[in-house]
């Protein structure tokens, strides 16, 4: 509590100087491009040195084209919902900070966000992979611009698939196959995946969700989770725990990372970082495409840069997010970084890099989350139904109708 | 709280300092006196301000710093979260006063009780264990064994390691897959393997469990410090009468423990209802809500939900259970002892 109270009265010091300060708000909006902005971004690898030179370099290249200065901030990922909620309420946050999808609709909904939009006319956004899109937007209106994306899709084990006697170089790609599998190495005494029930529902029902066809709640706050296909996603995760394709504790696990390791599992989501520790591992893996029931679709965050509604530089700020998107330093920031770049053209940076190029080849697939002001609420009520069915004590209908329930509890508050 | 204990600490600090070397306990007589005595003769409200002043002037000089301090970190937030539970507070842009709809919206929200009951249910699981292996560990170190230094270090390394390695280490041990520690261990017993974080019913214990094995050295130094202050000469006596050791420790030993055991039960207590980190590491709340305790509730309500005049309510709800409890500790835990 004492944690909250100091936050709280940061806040409430914010608003005292917001209030001194609102004179300066008159600012620009003739289009004309100049002054200071501040740009908060994380550290996005180890290497602090070689991130300092690529934002030099993107800074560089904003400076070449406009008469404005730019201060690059590096905030530790810790806290940082707090650190930029309590700046912004004070007035001295940001110009442009760097967001994650469950963040923008929350924040743009609450009209913390600048509308992006009118400064979107020369910028080529066909060039933009359509799923990094989908987080950048609420209700129609453009709020960011992406710079990175992820896809998770299925890593398998090659001395596994070997064991049970199936080809490495054939991979499921449907559900129906995938259970097949799944059946095999529960025969030979494998486990067939990791379900990891106790972290966020983006790596456990919903790309299941997805792929069934269905979808958690519209823009418009239509709860559609119950719904047939919806259910049938309840439904193969219930038969994977239920038949003992996913570990015993997979109702609450945050990991099997020791399961996985000790080469007793078949298969692993994981994403370009997954890619860097498998390598330094040594363990001989497979990727595969995202699995497809009735689409084919998995779970891929998005990374985007956005301008902060009471931002005193809107003009320069909104310039800025259009730069550092380009190709050209989308490719000079996932040279360094090892993301997806969000935009097609720039993805040749994967040209020779065998697996790299082929888990970029899966952002068209992959969407950010539930894009939606509520989407972190009802996280975990769907969680907690979820958890319900796997333990036995509701069905997968009583428990997507429950989660349903909850969410329109939710949303109607 | 802990902090307004602080304050009186460093104030009491502040003032034993100035006033010398003059023993404790005729200074408590002196001030009682003092109190008496200004009953009597009311002098003018502003003379009394100035004999206090020129009398302690040094003390309130060097008290400002920690006052201003405790006023603006303290105080105002203290006091300004209370008005934001009447708030719709958007983060930026004007709040909204709503009333009482927050508090309301709390009576009825299932999911908030629920979590106050697990809080409670975990304080059952951890309060007593926590204090009794203290003590026991502290017999222990204090009954004279061998090496007692080495064991006193041992049971105090859980307290000083960082509590996320500790979680990982008991995560780890009470996996619940056939090939965790625990598990295995079981199995020689014929026991079936458990899910432990995994089941609506053992998730809540395990993670008192950890919680135990992370507080239970610092509870043992308490009680270490305790036996060390009871008088020698008591278990002489005893003994010469004959008594046996048992009867010395429920007799001499446990009775007089009384203001450790008082302010042990306020620190763990407090501490099991500001319980958030165990659950933030190893369950999230799960399964099934069955570990979401009232400030893991509140982190989800105010930082993921940017919920925060909800989130203000709850952590007002919790300062409340925490001051009932506290007085009732108080009330039949913390008068004086007057044993012997």
């Amino acid at each position: 509590m004492k944690k909250l109270s100091i936050f709280l009265l940061l806040i409430l010091l914010g608003t005292v100087l917001a209030a001194c300060n609102s004179d300066e708000d008159a600012a620009a909006t003739d289009g004309e491009v100049s002054g200071e902005i501040t740009v908060w971004v994380h550290p996005y690898t180890s290497d602090a040195n070689e991130e300092e030179a690529m934002w030099d370099e993107i800074v560089a290249s904003y400076e070449e084209k406009f008469d404005a200065t730019v201060t690059i901030e590096t905030i530790p990922w810790g806290n940082r919902d707090q650190k930029i909620l309590t700046a912004l309420a004070a007035n001295n946050g940001p110009d442009v900070f760097y967001a994650i999808p469950d963040q923008m609709p929350q924040y743009a909904d609450e009209g913390m966000l600048l509308e992006l939009d009118p400064y979107l006319e020369d910028n080529n956004m066909d060039d933009f992979v359509d799923t990094a899109l989908v987080s950048t937007k609420w209700q129609d209106k453009t709020y960011g611009l992406p710079i990175l994306q992820e896809a998770y899709t299925l890593f398998y084990n090659v001395e596994v698939v070997e064991a049970i006697g199936k080809d490495p170089e054939n991979l499921p790609s449907t559900w129906s196959e995938f259970e097949e599998w799944a059946k095999a190495a529960k025969e030979e005494g494998y486990y067939a995946y990791s379900y990891q029930g106790g972290g966020s529902m983006n790596g456990t029902l919903y790309p299941f969700l997805w792929q069934a066809g269905g979808k958690v709640i519209t823009q418009d706050d239509e709860v559609m989770i119950n719904n047939a296909e919806g259910v049938e996603a309840f439904e193969f995760i219930n038969k994977m725990y239920e038949k003992g394709w996913v570990p015993e504790d997979s109702i609450t696990a945050m990991n099997h990372d020791a399961i996985w390791n000790a080469d007793e599992m078949l298969a692993v989501q994981g994403s370009g970082i997954s890619l860097t520790n498998l390598q330094e591992s040594g363990l001989d893996f497979v990727i595969a495409p995202p699995l497809k029931n009735k689409e084919q679709r998995t779970y891929g965050t998005t990374g985007m840069f956005v301008v902060p509604s009471n931002s005193d530089n809107p003009n320069a700020a909104a310039e800025f997010v259009k730069t550092v998107t380009s190709a050209e330093n989308q490719r000079r920031f996932n040279t360094v970084t090892q993301y997806i770049p969000a935009r097609e053209s720039a993805k040749d940076i994967f040209d020779d890099q065998k697996y790299l190029k082929q888990l970029s080849q899966y952002t068209q697939y992959a969407l950010p989350g539930v894009i939606h002001p509520k989407g972190r609420n009802i996280m975990p009520m769907i969680q907690a139904e979820v958890q319900t069915m796997m333990e036995g004590e509701k069905t997968p209908q009583e428990a997507a109708d429950a989660a349903a329930e909850a969410i329109e509890a939710e949303i109607a508050k | 709280m802990i902090t307004l204990n602080n304050a009186d600490k460093i104030n009491e600090e502040i003032e034993s300092h100035n006033k010398g070397k003059i023993p404790l306990k005729d200074r408590i007589k002196r001030n009682k006196g003092n109190n008496s005595n200004s009953n009597k003769p009311k002098l003018p409200l502003k003379e009394r301000v100035k004999k206090q002043w020129d009398r302690n002037a040094i003390v309130y000089i060097f008290l400002v710093p920690t006052l201003l301090h405790f006023i603006v970190f303290q105080v105002f937030p203290f006091a300004f979260s209370f008005v934001l539970t009447f708030l719709d507070w958007k983060v930026i842009g004007d709040p909204e006063f709503v009333g009482l709809k927050h508090w309301i919206a709390f009576m009825n929200d299932g999911l908030a009780w629920k979590a106050i009951w697990n809080t409670v249910l975990f304080s059952i699981y951890y309060i007593v264990p926590t204090m009794s292996l203290g003590l026991i560990l502290a017999l222990i170190i204090n009954s004279g064994v061998k090496a007692s230094g080495l064991f006193k270090g041992i049971f105090f390394l859980p307290v000083v390691t960082s509590f996320v390695i500790i979680a990982g280490i008991w995560g780890w041990l009470f996996r619940g897959t056939e090939s965790g520690m625990v598990n295995y261990v079981l199995s020689f017993f014929g026991i079936d393997t458990q899910l432990f974080l995994a089941d609506s019913d053992q998730a809540l214990m395990v993670l008192a469990g950890l919680s135990i094995f992370k507080v239970a050295g610092s509870t043992m130094i308490y009680y270490f410090a305790g036996l060390q202050s009871v008088d020698k000469q008591l278990y002489e006596a005893a003994r010469i009468d004959g008594a046996s050791p048992l009867r010395i420790f429920w007799t001499i030993t446990f009775p007089l423990l009384k203001p450790i055991h008082f302010y042990v039960a306020i620190i763990t207590t407090i501490g099991s209802f500001q319980i958030f980190d165990s659950t933030f590491l190893l369950t999230g709340g799960g399964p099934n809500y069955s570990t979401t305790t009232i400030v893991f509730y509140l982190y989800q309500q105010g930082f993921a939900g940017l919920n925060l005049s909800y989130a203000a309510v709850l952590s007002y709800v919790l300062f409340f259970i925490i001051l009932v409890i506290s007085l009732i500790q108080r009330k039949y835990l913390g008068q004086e002892s007057n044993h012997y």
